[in-house]
């Protein structure tokens, strides 16, 4: 048996509404899309991932070294070919032996790892993670990209729990074209052939509800949501009422979630305390997977979907990269990708080292101990992440190197600190720099309390660098 | 130990010279040097130099140093290059004084040039901040206008220092600049202009922030058993002092102050058998505005906290109690960073010498030069006295 025991779920916090589309562009292609999140210039689809599993580990309280299996889900993943897990794996501190599995291909590939996560269950596995994150991306001028959104949910799975799936079943049907992206292109495309998709949305779904064992007496729906519309036409082939779906619908809010659609639903239907859910995600191919989850007892969850800062439409094409030209050609002060490499446990996971001699904090632990000069061995620590503000500057236009032009061209001015990050007591603290994020920069001032996140740092070489950053503290 | 004397110094001017290459403008630079000692020297009398630079843009990134000296027909004469950011000069000052005083060497070259203005703005940018901590610091996002933006948002908070007081400083330093014709940026600012121009880091705006340049400067440097020979009016390098620290702000003690200088300055007081009082003029390290109010507190001008109300008495413009930067500072005279810290030497010669021009201190005889590499990784001070008047 599968049970959920631990939800996590995250949308950026930018929002764009229809009306700003409308004012850009004279028309909005989503209909049923009031607003949506856009992800900032320095989120993707694993940075979202990272947001929502961290969100699911500490509401669960589940020990990331107990993870011994993760499953990572997006139909845009930001490298089409190097497997993202180890990076996700090791962003979460999960143990290098623990199972990976990518899940891809299709908006349908959310429910893929919720199921195949099940199954290692059956098998050996005894804590999963799931994390389906996607922040889809079309043509500025048509229906995909006006829909686009972004978010992401992950779930622990265990055998034994509050919200036990007591159904499942799964359908597919070739329907080539609906909606695809050939390789080595960059934007999702429709052909919009409009009676041909409702057919092959309503064809898998009711594939899927009617393969179910058990007759449908569900609370809520989760169901795919491409776009405003088409999930309740789907209503009477999933054998839900309108109702039921938009009870748990972030199309409205959040735009079309991708991979990411139904596992947030999801999310939502467990948060706000329904009985009994039924998932039906739809992928384009064409396929669907159907879950009936019967809730128990109560459900650790976090979500954190809300987000205040509108965009305008301007704005949104700058912070999505589309009006930018990427970074200045030259070089100066390089840091390799092996450097960079070295450097991954203190950019993941804050790893400190604490001076055999004097006992003093040093980051990163290597070389003399900048507190006694001693060039000895440092015993590792993870620091907790939160910490306080001891220098802050605002880096403005011609103030940043040019690894940062084409961030700062996409986001604007940007906040850069020097923060004394606490170990888990918070008795003691190391200082570092750290750029800050998730905020405007005059939200960063001397003294302010501050907690770590994990983003896009630059890209150089083709090769995007993550590591952490700083924010203001929501929670102490 | 000898003692060691500067006989001489000059320097092309500073700026954007699309027409000029890196040994051109060294030997404009090296021509003003040999000009400038008051009796004969001859090229082939020198025994050794230290060139300074950082090498921006990439060019001749090895042997730069023997590829300026063979342009000025110093082929022969042994050459290192000498590389500790925008200290590179400094430093080479500091290796000749070394020579001299080892005994190694009677008469000794020390310069720096670089070039900064023939690439794009983008391209040059990519060579800002290049002398920080790269793997932490820079890539947190800071050059080093952001890095001593950091360290005026702590000096702020901790003792009240304006933005005001900031802007003082760009417009104390035009106005002396406005005085150099060798000076990049040689007009006159008002206070206005430099409270209002754009943010560059919070708090700094463009006014706060030196310009990128191009130029060439050189010093001479002998010991006291040929000193006689090149001069009447020898000028003594009585005080030598330097330090380094650690390369990042945020692996230092204090943000609000440079330790690197503090230790340079205390080294080159002690040499001198002098303090700070005892000063008649400074040139010091303006690369921000807030570099010359940490620099007035390291080099012990004021108390710690205290700068801000130093630059707002006027005790530091020419005329008052201690001019600073009366060259216009790397602020208004230009950054050419290998070049800086002999551009220093260059303004203490001529204010020792009486050939300071329209901005000529009256009759002065102790000087002192402060060059910073990087936002503190490595500082390096230097006292000369000019010997004739101090000795009666």
């Amino acid at each position: 048996m599968t049970a959920i025991t631990g939800v996590g779920a995250y949308a950026p916090r930018f929002r764009i509404s229809a009306e700003a589309f409308k004012d850009a562009w004279g028309q909005f292609q989503a209909t049923g899309v009031n607003e949506k999140a856009v992800p900032a210039a320095d989120e993707d689809s694993l940075t979202m991932a990272y947001e929502a599993a961290t969100r699911a580990l500490e509401a669960s309280e589940t020990d990331p070294a107990a993870i011994d299996w993760l499953g990572f889900a997006s139909s845009r993943p930001p490298e089409a070919e190097e497997d993202l897990t180890a990076r996700l794996g090791a962003m979460l501190a999960v143990s290098e032996s623990t199972t990976r599995q990518l899940f891809t291909g299709s908006t349908r590939a959310g429910t893929r790892a919720f199921w195949a996560g099940g199954d290692a269950l059956e098998v050996d596995a005894h804590t999963v993670l799931i994390v389906a994150a996607d922040a889809p991306k079309g043509n500025p001028d048509d229906v995909v990209d006006h829909a686009a959104g972004a978010g992401a949910a992950a779930f622990i799975l265990e055998r034994d729990g509050p919200a036990m799936v007591v159904d499942r079943a799964e359908y597919a049907a070739p329907y080539p074209g609906t909606r695809f992206r050939t390789t080595g292109e960059n934007e999702t495309q429709e052909l919009g052939v409009t009676q041909y998709d409702r057919q092959a949305f309503t064809e898998t779904i009711n594939g899927a509800v009617a393969s179910l064992e058990g007759e449908i007496e569900t609370d809520v729906a989760a169901i795919q949501a491409p776009n405003g519309k088409l999930p309740y036409r789907a209503a009477g082939a999933a054998g839900v009422d309108t109702d039921e779906i938009q009870a748990t619908a972030t199309i409205h809010n959040l735009g079309d979630l991708g991979a990411a659609s139904v596992p947030v639903s999801l999310a939502t239907a467990l948060a706000e305390d329904y009985e009994s859910i039924l998932a039906v995600s739809h992928g384009s191919g064409a396929g669907a997977d159907a879950i009936v989850i019967d809730v128990s007892d109560e459900l650790p969850t976090n979500t954190a979907l809300e987000g205040n800062d509108p965009l305008s439409y301007a704005e949104y094409l700058r912070q999505r990269g589309i009006v930018t030209t990427g970074p200045p050609s030259g070089g100066g002060a390089y840091v390799s990708v092996p450097s960079w490499k070295r450097s991954i446990p203190q950019r993941y996971d804050l790893e400190a080292g604490r001076c055999l001699e004097c006992s003093a904090l040093s980051f990163s632990p290597e070389g003399a101990c900048a507190n006694c000069g001693t060039l000895g061995d440092y015993e590792l620590l993870q620091l907790s992440g939160k910490g306080t503000i001891e220098a802050v500057t605002t880096i403005s236009q011609g103030g940043a190197p040019p690894e940062f032009a084409e961030q700062q061209a996409r986001s604007g001015d940007y906040a850069a600190a020097i923060v004394a990050l606490e170990t888990e007591t918070g008795n003691e603290s190391v200082s570092i720099a750290a750029m800050g994020t998730d905020a405007a920069p005059d939200e960063f001032t001397v003294g302010d309390r501050i907690e770590t996140t994990i983003r896009r740092i630059y890209t150089q070489e083709g090769v995007t660098r993550y590591g952490f950053k700083i924010r203001p503290l929501t929670d102490d | 130990m000898r003692d060691a004397y500067l006989i001489g110094a000059g320097q092309s001017p500073y700026g954007a010279f699309p027409n000029e290459s890196y040994r051109s403008l060294f030997r404009t630079a090296f021509d003003a040097t040999m000009n400038s000692v008051p009796k004969e020297l001859e090229a082939d009398e020198i025994d050794e130099a230290f060139i300074g630079t950082l090498g921006v843009g990439g060019r001749q990134l090895g042997l730069s140093g023997p590829a300026v000296t063979e342009h000025v027909g110093l082929g022969g004469v042994p050459t290192t290059r000498v590389e500790n950011a925008c200290a590179a000069s400094g430093f080479a000052i500091r290796q000749a004084v070394q020579a001299v005083k080892s005994g190694m060497a009677d008469v000794v070259l020390a310069g720096g040039f670089e070039i900064m203005s023939d690439m794009s703005s983008d391209a040059t940018k990519y060579w800002l901040g290049v002398s920080g901590e790269t793997e932490w610091e820079r890539l947190s996002g800071t050059t080093f206008s952001g890095v001593y933006a950091q360290m005026a948002s702590v000096h702020m908070e901790k003792y009240g220092t304006t933005r005001e007081q900031l802007s003082r400083v760009a417009v104390k330093n035009h106005s002396n600049g406005a005085k150099n014709p060798h000076a990049q940026l040689g007009f006159e600012c008002s206070l206005e202009d430099a409270q209002s121009a754009p943010i560059v880091a919070k708090p700094l705006n463009l006014y706060h922030c030196c310009p990128t340049s191009d130029g060439a400067a050189c010093a001479l440097i002998v010991s006291e058993d040929v000193v006689d020979a090149y001069t009447n009016e020898p000028i003594r390098v009585t005080g030598v002092g330097a330090g380094s620290d650690n390369v990042g702000l945020f692996k230092r003690d204090s943000y609000t102050g440079i330790p690197a200088s503090q230790r340079a300055a205390e080294s080159a007081y002690d040499m001198a058998d002098i303090g700070p009082s005892d000063l008649d003029f400074a040139e010091v390290h303006d690369c921000f505005a807030i570099a010359e109010l940490m620099a007035y507190e390291d080099l012990g001008f004021c108390n710690r906290g205290e700068a801000g109300q130093l630059i707002e008495s006027g005790a530091t413009e020419l005329g008052n109690d201690l001019p600073v930067n009366t060259s216009g500072g790397l602020k208004s005279k230009g950054h050419p960073i290998g070049a800086t810290g002999a551009g220093q030497v260059v303004e203490v010669f001529k204010q020792l010498s009486g050939k300071a021009g329209e901005r000529q201190i009256t009759s002065p005889t102790r000087g002192l030069a402060h060059n910073v590499g990087g936002s503190g990784g490595a500082a390096v001070v230097h006292v000369f006295e000019k010997e004739t008047e101090v000795k009666s």
